[in-house]
């Protein structure tokens, strides 16, 4: 960076201030101050009517004992280490395929997506249907095939965070795939005449060309892929409500069990102040890596 | 100058090379046949939806599965129109989506310009901030945040869920990154033109990110339109109640009714497919930025 | 460090004190003596029993009026939670589940109300609400687990009608007798249904077993019915919860479609059911109910009393209420427990916790069985608590539910699933 003068750095200030102060009042009163709070009953044994004594580390040596947590976070990473490539490429591929002049690719988009918005109480029961162990087709179709002991799925410990995992797929990938619809359009077309005069083969041009103007929303992709991945509730709660036994338990479960079902909120928050920590880690490695990567 | 700020629209690259014309033809079907196969797969738990909508309670959930009602209840459709007050929780949703999707769209897009655009000591740390909000389940601190509300005696009224869902992060980070795919000469050319930061932002920026306004304002709306929790805790009274809201609290009240929830879920899926259908190419057909990139 | 962080908080506060003001809520006793009191209920178009209350009370107490708020059902607690700590909410708030109580209890959000407990002469359950000789709520609600059964299949099969004499072991042996029965008949329905929450098993198995204790972290009373369960399974005789979970089966579409001969279930499912018959929504059939299968021999027969569970309901104050107020609501809950509210919602279905009071009254509403057995089953009695108060209950439940899908789905075997859920217990419960 070249050195700026001060009152140029003092202008600036006020100018970047000016952007951010409409969205940063409302930011900091409604979400900025509640997490701020909860980074103080973290430390406390908040009972959420207002009793709260400060019991310091208490909560985090009670985390390095629980091995409930452990398994939360286990499943979690798990989750979230398959989550974020299988969604990445499904969107990325659905919008390479997508963002081409043909007839009926508007139907086609709108199916994309269509997982993302029908009820996720209809996507649990039917993806739970489909792999059903004993009546659902996929397991009809393994054994078609010849698969003597196909998986039970949903119903077994070993098989139910994959079948978790491909259902969170498919659900997300319409999501991401519209951002990188929208991305790809920051592409300019000159670039790919330019790659396409110089011989470049279709995979060369998308290597060379489209991965690289792409970078920011790829960035964005991937932060908010593994903030959701690290978050993941609702679907766990509908397809598995974290079961059979631990076996799909994540963080965000956890949280909500310590605090609304077990009334533990102080050390449900610090429990999410470690989810926080996590994410946070990984966004600023992800951050300095882009920046690197740009420079 | 006037090349800089007059941006070409994208040339598309055709689907295939152009060989011989049978083959492309031929592959051509080919990519249909399993773009509708998989739309098919895709598609499915949204059929099952419709399918259970039209049936009677007890029949929705049986072993094993039946595709087909043994007859169609079309009657389920009018029941939850005659039953309930879905033309309220309607004129609620929409109210709540458009003002929350505006102002999530213009205060987001304009902070994201400061972040992307104007370099100013604290303002990584403060995006970072920003995002890492994001990473906090709100289940964990929706309590403090309601507690707050309601001192400010802003919940049970529409104004709570404009308050929460407005200035999210989502949209800042979004349109931050959108931004800084515009390339700094573009911005530093209107800088010296005399034009000021505001200006660049509005006549500069605004036009150039066309899609990406259009998706954030998709990605909101979907959002508040399906959102259940928010409104849950802070909308009590029956005459502030969005279709989500409404919906489950209705159909809760007939806990068995299974066919009533899928009608309930199909109709509140129909006007956002709708939605999307229609507008989906103001996210596709927006306008590139010329080549000064590369 | 810590200094920062109060500075930080403090600022916070400030901030928010700031943009406050003060807020107080003010409603209740006008200057001509009428008092207004606010009672929690959930889906008031469909759950009577609030309205029915309320009026009832009014009717009595023509100075009092008490207002309905509603809840939603399913997130009643989540709801009742933000709304307590927000200081917004209503004069008198129903304890759903037994489970929350303690959350409310220890947290205090209870007016103690052990003056109005004196006065009770019959209210089942009410000893869940009392802690160290205080009490801070009374049930007006007093459910407890039976057999149903339907006649017509038990009839297909050639099987006897359950009589209150069975054992867990001749309740399983009917099961494989009625599957094998009724298959041989034709018909595709399955002996037994047993719906997919831990209660099915856990809740007679803490209720039946001597000694059985949840707080103990000793698991070892589930063995006997978790064997008999996987053995029912393993023959046919009931859908696994496999498959009940992957298809989200209902209990009431399975008895009330005639897919099972009998399943054992909550009276709270007698109102469902008349309801559903008369609606369509179950096929209409003859259907009994008799008391729930026992540990051994010695709580069988109609000379003895036989043990089963269920939580009560109850209603308690919010301490937040005007001081004025008090009394009315303290009246208020006396009356919701004692008889002629027992009687007034026995005639909608409703099992009161007073079930002395309502005997008579439930078995003269229209399609309810009224048999000697039946009859039986409903007054006669020892119900446990399915969640016993305490600190621990909650989490404890929670392992235990985590136990009952590893080893109904056969990720685990019973004992392994009973070693590790002591341990879980052990380190991550009792230990605090």
């Amino acid at each position: 960076m070249t050195t700026i003068p001060a009152a140029r750095r003092r202008r600036n200030t006020l100018l970047g201030w000016s952007f951010l102060l409409p969205n940063f009042i409302g930011f900091a009163l409604l979400t900025m101050v509640p997490v701020v709070l909860l980074f103080y009953y973290a430390f406390t044994s908040w009972d959420m009517f207002g009793g709260s004594e400060w019991t310091g580390l208490d909560n985090f040596q009670q985390m390095v004992r629980d091995a409930s947590f452990r398994t939360a976070l286990g499943n979690t990473l798990y989750y979230t280490v398959f989550h974020i490539p299988l969604t990445l490429l499904a969107a990325l591929g659905l919008a390479l395929l997508l963002n081409k002049r043909l007839r009926g690719v508007a139907f086609f988009r709108t199916v994309a997506f269509f997982p993302y918005i029908t009820s996720i109480v209809a996507v649990a029961q039917v993806w739970n249907m489909l792999f059903s162990p004993g009546y659902g087709p996929i397991n009809a179709v393994l054994r078609a095939v010849g698969v003597d002991n196909p998986p039970g799925w949903t119903t077994s410990a070993d098989w139910s965070m994959p079948a978790v995992i491909v259902v969170g797929t498919w659900r997300e990938m319409g999501y991401f795939m519209l951002i990188f619809l929208a991305g790809l359009q920051t592409v300019p077309g000159e670039l790919y005449e330019a790659a396409r005069v110089d011989g470049a083969n279709a995979w060369q041009r998308l290597r060379a060309v489209t991965l690289p103007c792409l970078r920011p929303t790829t960035f964005f992709v991937i932060v908010m892929l593994t903030i959701n991945s690290f978050k993941v509730f609702d679907l766990i709660l509908v397809m598995t409500n974290g079961g059979p036994g631990q076996s799909t338990l994540v963080l965000a479960q956890y949280i909500y069990r310590k605090g609304f079902e077990e009334n533990q909120f102080g050390y449900a928050s610090a429990v999410s102040v470690v989810l926080f920590g996590i994410c946070f880690l990984v966004t600023v490695v992800q951050f300095l890596v882009n920046r690197r990567r740009e420079a | 100058m006037s090349t800089l700020l007059n941006p070409a629209p994208v040339l598309l690259p055709p689907a295939a090379p152009r060989p011989a014309r049978r083959g492309a033809r031929a592959g051509r079907i080919l990519g249909y046949l399993a773009l509708i196969v998989a739309s098919a797969a895709v598609l499915l738990p949204f059929y099952w939806m419709v399918v259970s909508s039209l049936k009677t309670n007890n029949e929705v959930f049986t072993l094993p599965v039946t595709w087909l009602p043994s007859s169609a209840e079309w009657h389920n459709y009018v029941d939850i129109w005659t039953r309930s007050d879905m033309t309220t929780w309607l004129g609620n949703t929409v109210l709540l989506s458009v003002v929350v999707t505006l102002l999530q769209v213009l205060t987001g897009s304009f902070a994201a310009y400061g972040f992307a655009k104007i370099r100013f000591p604290g303002r990584d740390v403060l995006f970072l901030a920003y995002v890492g909000t994001l990473a906090v389940p709100w289940q964990s601190y929706m309590i403090p945040q309601f507690v707050l509300l309601s001192k400010w005696h802003l919940s049970d009224t529409l104004w709570s869920i404009i308050a929460i869902q407005a200035f999210g992060a989502l949209g800042v980070f979004l349109m931050k990154q959108f931004y800084e795919s515009v390339p700094d000469e573009l911005v530093d050319a209107a800088r010296i033109d005399g034009m000021s930061e505001y200006g660049i932002y509005r006549r500069i920026m605004l036009p150039l990110s066309t899609p990406a306004l259009a998706s954030l304002a998709l990605l909101t709306l979907v959002n508040t339109w399906n959102d259940f929790l928010g409104p849950l805790l802070y909308l009590r009274s029956n005459d502030l109640w969005t279709i989500q809201l409404g919906l489950r609290t209705f159909i809760s009240q007939y806990s068995a009714e299974y066919a009533l929830i899928m009608t309930g879920s199909v109709l509140s899926v129909l006007p956002i497919a709708v939605i999307f259908l229609v507008g989906q190419r103001y996210f596709v057909e927006g306008i590139a930025t010329t080549g000064l990139k590369g | 460090m810590n200094r920062s962080i109060t500075a930080v908080l403090g600022a916070a506060t400030v901030l928010s004190l700031a943009l406050t003001g003060c807020s107080s809520g003010d409603d209740g006793a006008g200057a001509d003596g009428k008092t207004t009191l606010t009672l929690a209920g959930w889906s008031l178009a469909t759950t009577p029993e609030f309205k029915l209350l309320a009026d009832g009370f009014h009717q009595k107490n023509p100075d009092v009026t008490v207002e309905l708020k509603e809840y939603d059902p399913k997130n009643y607690d989540t709801q009742m939670i933000a709304d307590l700590a927000a200081g917004k909410a209503p004069d008198i708030y129903v304890q759903k589940t037994l489970k929350n109580f303690y959350t409310y209890q220890s947290g205090k959000q209870l007016l103690d109300v052990s003056d109005v407990a004196a006065g009770l002469k019959s209210a089942n359950g009410l000893s869940s609400y009392q802690v160290d000789g205080k009490t801070f709520a009374v049930p007006y609600r007093g459910d407890s687990w039976v057999i149903y059964y339907n006649k017509a299949l038990f009839d297909q099969a050639k099987v006897k009608y359950p009589d209150g004499s069975w054992t867990w072991d001749d309740y399983a042996a009917a099961g494989k007798q009625l599957t094998t029965g009724l298959k041989t008949a034709g018909s595709k329905a399955l002996g037994i249904y047993e719906h997919v929450w831990q209660s099915t098993l856990q809740g007679f198995a803490l209720a039946q077993t001597p000694g059985a204790d949840l707080a103990s972290g000793n698991f070892g009373y589930l063995k006997p019915y978790y064997t008999r369960a996987l053995d029912l399974q393993k023959a046919g005789a009931q859908v696994g919860l496999g498959d009940a979970t992957t298809n989200n089966l209902t209990y009431q579409a399975q008895f009330g479609k005639q897919q099972a001969a009998m399943m054992t279930m909550g009276t709270w499912y007698i109102a469902t059911l008349l309801s559903q018959q008369k609606s369509g929504d179950a096929d209409t059939f003859e259907w009994g109910i008799a008391p729930a299968p026992q540990a051994d021999k010695s709580t069988t027969g109609t000379a003895a009393t036989p043990v089963t569970f269920a939580d009560p309901t109850g209603l308690g104050i919010n301490p937040k209420i005007d001081k004025g107020e008090i009394d009315a609501a303290k009246a208020f809950l006396s009356y919701a427990a004692g008889p002629d509210a027992a009687k007034a919602l026995a005639a909608i279905g409703i099992t009161p916790a007073n079930t002395d009071a309502a005997a008579d009254t439930i078995f003269a509403v229209k399609g309810v069985p009224t048999d000697a057995v039946a009859k039986f089953a409903f007054t006669k009695h020892d119900t446990k608590p399915e969640n016993p108060v305490g600190k621990y209950t909650a989490p404890l439940q929670n392992i235990l539910n985590d136990l009952h899908t590893a080893v109904l789905s056969g990720s685990k075997d019973i004992d392994a699933a009973i070693a590790e859920a002591q341990d879980r217990a052990k380190n991550e419960v009792l230990n605090k």
